[in-house]
């Protein structure tokens, strides 16, 4: 038995360590990834705490990733809570190379403070890999053990985690009943931002965190707007004579691409975050719509039927030279770039079946992602490891859910019976 | 003091005699719609308002497209051609048409599709000799688009539809 004095730390990470499990792009495209199995113990204490616990939301984080295998810790009884005393045989026998234990204590019962103390321990190698410690409130709970699942994910995979991110998305009501909410990533804690009688589409989260810019119908066209989140107040970005659409924030958040249609064809501009300086990027006698901007902030991806049927394009900034990119499929959509660059992420209509897919921009080879039938507005998480997506089957409401880049984990999100569509994903934040 | 006042305009009234009634009172019902009626019947013999409703290929106003395309078949030259001919008769007559895509597909893309079938029908009507300034084209994408129908039933949604300014 391995004993080894705690190394704490209170909210900040200190301790990071070289990654052990470092991801591939290629190989995630390539074969099966080997899931990491490990068990997320029931932590001790604070028993009060209403809804899903730390331990399940951990696994459900880690879960959804794709790349870890939560196993079954239910049947067990008193866990331990810390890493003294690890019985690591009982461990191996459950095949689980890592475990996370943990504690819930009151910090400060007079503030509702809480305090969470964990760790993370190697079976294989028999030490403990992390130890920290959070304080927060207690309403901060779902927020810390996300926290957690962070910690954890960075840990074993090298990329930092996304689960302590929000989404945003479009809430369908009825043909007189939308609005735009932010929630966290996994659909808990959302509330409403605008509340509207006419539809909203395309939310695109700055990559600064601070706005979203939307595409509203409110003046009986589609207009863009960019709404403050922290303050509230929001401002028209474009409202051009016909058709304001698909806003796209460049890298650093100053500039956007943007769709204007005057007449018959989607032509896209470009213009600054206060609505100044708008000027078009190409000219085209045929659709040209869905912009997304490369992380070097240098090309211009897009979709166009140019070619007859739609298919993803990309142009240089630069020097204006434009390229197609996808070749696989008759029709292919809704284009977005990882944030390292090297991966595509698009909608493809697979023999009548819409599915989302993924284009390694390297080898130019494509997997698809999801099944189908009608899956949509597909986004890539911040850490370009998880997709946020829309689905539906025939008949019933559209749903939103996160499907892992390997395919492996599909996976609702939670937020109501309503139609929920054109979600988008915000940024990492500290 | 607020009661003066009302006083006042009371005797104000009276006082202007009973040959004239205030503009702001409630005047004689069967007056004002004398005048409502005329400046409609006006505007309805202007606009050709019963051919409008009236006529069997008028009344047709939506032209359907297939999946993905914006080209216009030739089963709706007929409708097209009549109300290019209603259009050019009626020169106040005012034209919105309106374009939407079936719920496949993006939102955005969708929305241009939308625009380019409704820029079609318009081209379609300019080729017959109608005027720009008598025809707006806007898109709604798929966004009233039917979210129950499968592959060959989404085809109502694949539509332009004609609208005028004065229904």
């Amino acid at each position: 038995m391995i004993y080894r004095m705690h190394s704490l730390f209170v909210g900040i990470l200190l301790l990071f360590s070289t990654s052990i499990y470092s991801l591939e792009v290629i190989e995630i495209l390539g074969g099966k990834a080997s899931e990491i199995p490990i068990a997320i113990l029931p932590f001790e204490g604070f028993k009060n705490i209403g809804g899903q616990k730390a331990h399940q939301i951990i696994s459900s984080d880690l879960n959804r990733s794709g790349l870890f295998r939560p196993l079954n810790t239910s049947g067990i009884s008193n866990p331990p809570s810390s890493d003294i005393n690890i019985n690591y045989t009982k461990w191996s026998a459950m095949d689980a190379q890592f475990i996370v234990v943990g504690k819930v204590e009151s910090e400060n019962p007079i503030l509702g403070n809480i305090k969470i103390t964990w760790s993370l321990i190697d079976v294989f190698k028999e030490k403990t890999v992390i130890s920290m410690r959070y304080i927060g409130k207690k309403s901060q709970y779902r927020a810390i053990a996300h926290k957690v699942s962070d910690n954890v994910y960075e840990y074993l995979t090298g990329s930092k985690g996304v689960f302590h991110t929000k989404i945003a998305y479009v809430k369908k009501v009825n043909n007189k009943k939308y609005s735009l909410n932010v929630a966290d990533f996994d659909g808990y804690n959302s509330r409403p931002i605008l509340d509207t009688t006419q539809p909203i589409i395309s939310p695109r989260w700055s990559p600064d965190g601070e706005k979203i810019a939307y595409v509203s119908f409110e003046k009986k066209k589609p207009v863009i707007y960019i709404q403050n989140l922290r303050t509230g107040k929001r401002t028209l970005l474009a409202n051009f004579k016909g058709n304001n659409s698909a806003p796209a924030w460049s890298p650093d958040s100053k500039k956007l691409a943007i769709v204007l249609t005057y007449n018959k064809n989607s032509q896209i501009y470009m213009i600054n975050a206060d609505g100044s300086g708008i000027k078009q990027l190409m000219r085209s006698n045929a659709i040209n719509t869905e912009p997304s901007w490369s992380p070097n902030g240098e090309d211009i991806y897009f979709s166009s039927n140019r070619g007859g049927s739609p298919q993803i394009y990309k142009i240089n900034i630069l020097n204006d030279e434009i390229s197609r990119v996808t070749f696989e499929g008759k029709y292919n959509l809704s284009p977005s770039i990882s944030y390292d660059g090297k991966l595509l992420l698009f909608l493809t209509n697979d023999q009548g079946k819409f599915k989302v897919a993924i284009q390694n921009l390297i080898s130019n080879q494509v997997l698809k992602i999801s099944e189908g039938p009608a899956d949509e507005s597909p986004i890539f998480a911040p850490n370009g490891h998880l997709v946020l997506f829309t689905y539906k089957d025939y008949g019933k409401t559209t749903k939103i859910g996160t499907v892992s880049i390997n395919g492996l984990k599909r996976l609702p999100i939670n937020v109501g019976n309503a139609i929920i569509q054109e979600p988008t994903w915000g940024p990492i934040t500290n | 003091m607020k009661k003066s006042l009302l006083l006042l305009s009371l005797v104000a009234i009276l006082g202007a005699g009973c040959s004239s009634t205030p503009l702001d009172a409630p005047g004689d019902p069967s007056a004002s719609n004398y005048y409502g009626s005329d400046s409609a019947a006006a505007t309805a013999e202007a606009l050709g308002l019963e051919e409008l409703r009236g006529n069997q290929l008028l009344s047709q106003r939506s032209v359907f497209f297939d999946f993905n395309k914006y080209d216009i078949r030739p089963e709706f030259q007929d409708l097209i051609g009549a109300h290019a001919q209603y259009l050019n008769n009626h020169e106040p007559a005012r034209m919105i048409i309106k374009g939407n895509a079936d719920y496949r597909g993006s939102h955005e893309y969708n929305l241009s599709l939308g625009q380019k079938r409704s820029v079609a029908v318009k081209e379609a009507l300019n080729a017959l000799g109608v005027n720009d300034s008598q025809i707006e084209t806007i898109s709604y994408g798929e966004e009233y688009a039917n979210q129950e129908c499968q592959a060959d039933e989404c085809g109502q949604d694949r539509r332009a539809d004609i609208t005028y300014e004065v229904e």
